[in-house]
C-alpha cells in the first residue's frame, strides 16, 4: 500500500512516500517560502523520482492540527484534493502525535510535545513509548505553560521535549522541579515522516470527512463569546 | 472540453462543470452568509475554515449534477486571485492537487475575469471586444475587454469598492449584512432626491477613476447626526439617494468610456450588478446611446464557479496553465 504523507502545520513543509511501513522517500523544505508553493511540487517530484504516478497512491495522510491555521489548511486542502480526485481515502493525524512518532521512540521514554500557540499557551500532548511506538497519556490540548509545568511535576518523570515549542518550554519550565531534555534538533519537529508513521493502522475516511482540529476558535469567535459572557 | 472549476475567494464556496466556456453542466454554490451575518461582515478566518469543510462535497455534487465521472474532466480551474488570501488558498490547493491526481491541465483564473465571463454564459452571442464594468464587494473597475484574455483596466475605484459602500451604509443603517439587497429593497420605497449626497468625483488624472469612501462617510454622518439630534431619519429616502448617487457615478463613466472607445456593447458584471437601480439606469443609458447592454441574471452576478469555468476555457486556449507550484494571491492586476 502506497501512502503519501504531507505535513505543513508549522514553518517547515515536508512530504514522504511510504510503501506499507517502509519509507521510500522524504523531502523537507524550511526556507520560509509559502507551503502553497512548495509542498505539492515536493510530492510530485518524489513520486516522479520513485517512478510512480499520482494514481498509484492508495492513501493520503496529513497532519490535521493543531498548528498554523493557514499552514494546516494548505496541507488539508491538498490531501482532500488528491483523495477526492483519486477516489482514495485520506487519514488526518494529530500534529502532536506525528511529532512523537518522528521523535526518539525508545521504550520507556516520556515525550512532551509542544507547539508555541502564542497567547501564553502551548498546544501539547504527552506520550510514553512502548514497543517502539508512542502511547498517548493525554489528549491534544491548548494549555498554559504553567498548567503544563504542574502536570509534569505531578507525573515525576524525566521528559523529552519535542516540537517548535520545546525551547520555549525548556526556557520557561522550573527545571529545579521538573527534569526535561531538549530532543536533538533533527528529531524535534513534526515532519511527514512522523505523519506517515502515525497514520499506520489508522482508519482512512473519504476526503469529504477529513476535518482539521485547530484546538482554537477564530479571533472573531473568541471575541464574540467574551463579549457575550460579559453581558 | 469539460472544465471542473472552483471559486473560494470570499464567502461562497463553489464548484462547477462548464463545457467549452459556454455551457454550464453544473454550478454548485455553498453560501456562508449565515456564518458571517452575526459579525456584520465576512470574517476571513471563518470563511477559510468553511471553504475547507465543504469543498470536496461541492466537487462531488458538481460531478453528480453534470452526470459525469472524474475521468471525464479535461481540466481543473480555480480562482487564484484576488481575494481573502486564506480563502483563495483553499480552492487553489484543492484544485491543483486534483489536477495533478487526474493528470489534467490546471488553469488559474483571475476572479474579476471570471465575473466578466459570466456574460458569456448568459449571452451566447456576446464576444469581445466590449466594455465591461465589474462591480462587487471588493472591486470596482471599468475594463476594456479587447479579447477573451487581453484586457485593460480603464479606471477603478481609488478607495472603497461600490459594494463595500453599500455594505457599510447598510450596516450603519441597521439593515444587516450583506447590505446590497436590503438597501435595494428599501430604496424602492424612497425618494431618490431626499438627500443630496456628494457625487464621488476624482478630479485629478484619469477621468474613469472613481471614489466611494466619501459617499460612505456622508451616509454614516447623516445617520449619526440623526441619532444624536433625534431628528427623524428617512431611511428609504437615504437608501434611494445612495443608489442614485452610486449609479450615476458608475453609469456616467461607463457610457463616456464606451463612447470614447467606440464600443457598441456594454456589459456589467459582479455582485453589485444585481442592484435594480443600476440595472435600470444602464438600460435607459444604453437605449439612449444606441448601445447593447449585457447584464447577467442575478445568480451569475454573485460569486460562482461557472464563471470561473467559462473564463478558464479561454485562458486555456491562450495557453495560460499552471503547475503544482501555483500560489494564491490577495491582489493581482487584471
Amino acid at each position: 500500500m502506497l501512502t503519501l504523507a504531507l505535513e505543513s502545520s508549522a514553518k517547515a513543509a515536508s512530504a514522504a512516500v511510504f510503501e506499507d511501513e517502509k519509507m521510500l522517500a522524504f523531502s523537507i523544505q524550511n526556507a520560509g517560502l509559502t507551503h502553497s508553493r512548495t509542498l505539492l511540487p515536493m510530492a510530485e517530484d518524489m513520486l516522479k523520482n520513485l517512478g510512480r504516478k499520482p494514481a498509484d497512491i492508495d492513501r493520503v495522510a496529513v497532519s490535521r492540527g493543531p498548528g498554523s491555521f493557514t499552514g494546516l489548511r494548505i496541507g488539508l486542502a491538498e490531501a482532500k484534493g488528491l483523495g477526492w480526485a483519486l477516489d482514495r481515502p485520506v487519514v488526518g493525524v494529530s500534529t502532536l502525535e506525528a511529532m512523537a512518532y518522528g521523535g526518539p521512540v525508545l521504550d520507556g521514554q516520556m515525550l512532551c510535545c509542544a507547539m508555541d500557540a502564542r497567547r501564553g499557551q502551548v498546544y501539547n500532548a504527552l506520550f510514553t513509548v512502548e514497543g517502539g511506538k508512542p502511547v498517548r497519556l493525554t489528549e491534544d490540548r491548548a494549555i498554559s505553560i504553567g498548567e503544563l509545568e504542574s502536570e509534569l511535576i505531578a507525573r515525576q518523570e524525566p521528559w523529552i521535549l519535542l516540537g517548535d515549542g520545546a525551547e520555549l518550554c525548556f526556557d520557561t519550565l522550573d527545571r529545579s522541579q521538573v527534569t526535561v531534555f531538549l530532543a536533538p534538533e533533527p528529531l524535534r519537529v513534526q515532519s511527514a515522516r512522523g505523519v506517515g508513521l502515525a497514520a499506520m493502522g489508522k482508519t482512512a475516511v473519504p476526503a469529504g470527512e477529513l476535518m482539521p482540529q485547530y484546538l482554537r476558535m477564530s479571533q472573531a469567535e473568541r471575541e464574540r463569546l467574551a463579549k457575550l459572557e460579559k453581558e | 472540453m469539460k472544465i471542473l472549476a472552483f471559486e473560494s475567494s470570499c464567502d461562497e464556496t463553489a464548484a462547477a462543470v462548464v463545457q467549452d466556456g459556454r455551457h454550464v453542466l453544473a454550478d454548485e454554490i455553498f453560501s456562508q452568509v449565515a456564518l458571517h451575518e452575526m459579525y456584520g461582515g465576512v470574517v476571513p478566518e471563518i470563511a477559510a475554515r468553511s471553504h475547507l469543510e465543504v469543498i470536496s462535497l461541492l466537487a462531488d455534487r458538481a460531478l453528480q449534477k453534470a452526470g459525469i465521472s472524474r475521468g471525464d474532466i479535461d481540466a481543473v480551474a480555480c480562482t487564484y486571485a484576488p481575494g481573502l488570501i486564506g480563502a483563495v488558498l483553499v480552492g487553489v490547493n484543492f484544485a491543483k492537487s486534483a489536477a495533478l491526481a487526474l493528470g489534467v491541465p490546471l488553469i488559474p483564473v483571475h476572479h474579476i475575469r471570471g465575473h466578466i465571463a459570466a456574460n458569456y454564459l448568459a449571452f451566447p452571442e456576446l464576444e469581445p471586444p466590449f466594455l465591461c464594468l465589474a462591480i462587487s464587494g471588493g472591486n470596482t473597475m471599468l475594463v476594456d475587454v479587447r479579447s477573451y484574455t487581453d484586457m485593460r483596466v480603464l479606471g477603478r475605484t481609488r478607495d472603497d469598492a461600490a459594494g463595500e459602500c453599500f455594505d457599510k451604509s447598510a450596516r450603519v443603517m441597521g439593515l444587516g449584512y450583506p447590505g446590497g439587497k436590503p438597501i435595494d429593497d428599501l430604496s424602492k420605497k424612497g425618494d431618490d432626491r431626499a438627500y443630496d449626497l456628494p457625487r464621488p468625483a476624482v478630479n485629478d488624472g484619469n477621468p474613469y477613476d472613481m471614489s466611494f469612501s466619501g459617499l460612505k462617510t456622508a451616509v454614516v454622518n447623516i445617520v449619526h447626526h440623526a441619532e444624536q439630534t433625534g431628528e427623524p431619519l428617512d431611511k428609504p429616502g437615504l437608501a434611494a439617494s445612495l443608489c442614485r448617487t452610486v449609479s450615476e457615478s458608475l453609469v456616467s463613466r461607463t457610457m463616456a468610456a464606451a463612447e470614447a472607445l467606440g464600443y457598441a456593447h456594454v456589459a456589467v458584471a459582479g455582485g453589485v450588478a444585481a442592484n435594480s437601480r443600476i440595472r435600470a439606469d444602464f438600460e435607459s443609458a444604453c437605449k439612449a446611446a444606441g448601445k447593447t447592454l449585457y447584464v447577467p441574471p442575478l445568480r451569475l452576478c454573485g460569486d460562482n464557479g461557472a464563471m470561473i469555468g467559462a473564463q478558464a476555457y479561454y485562458e486555456y486556449q491562450a495557453g495560460h496553465t499552471a503547475g503544482s507550484d501555483l500560489n494564491a494571491y490577495a491582489t493581482m492586476e487584471l
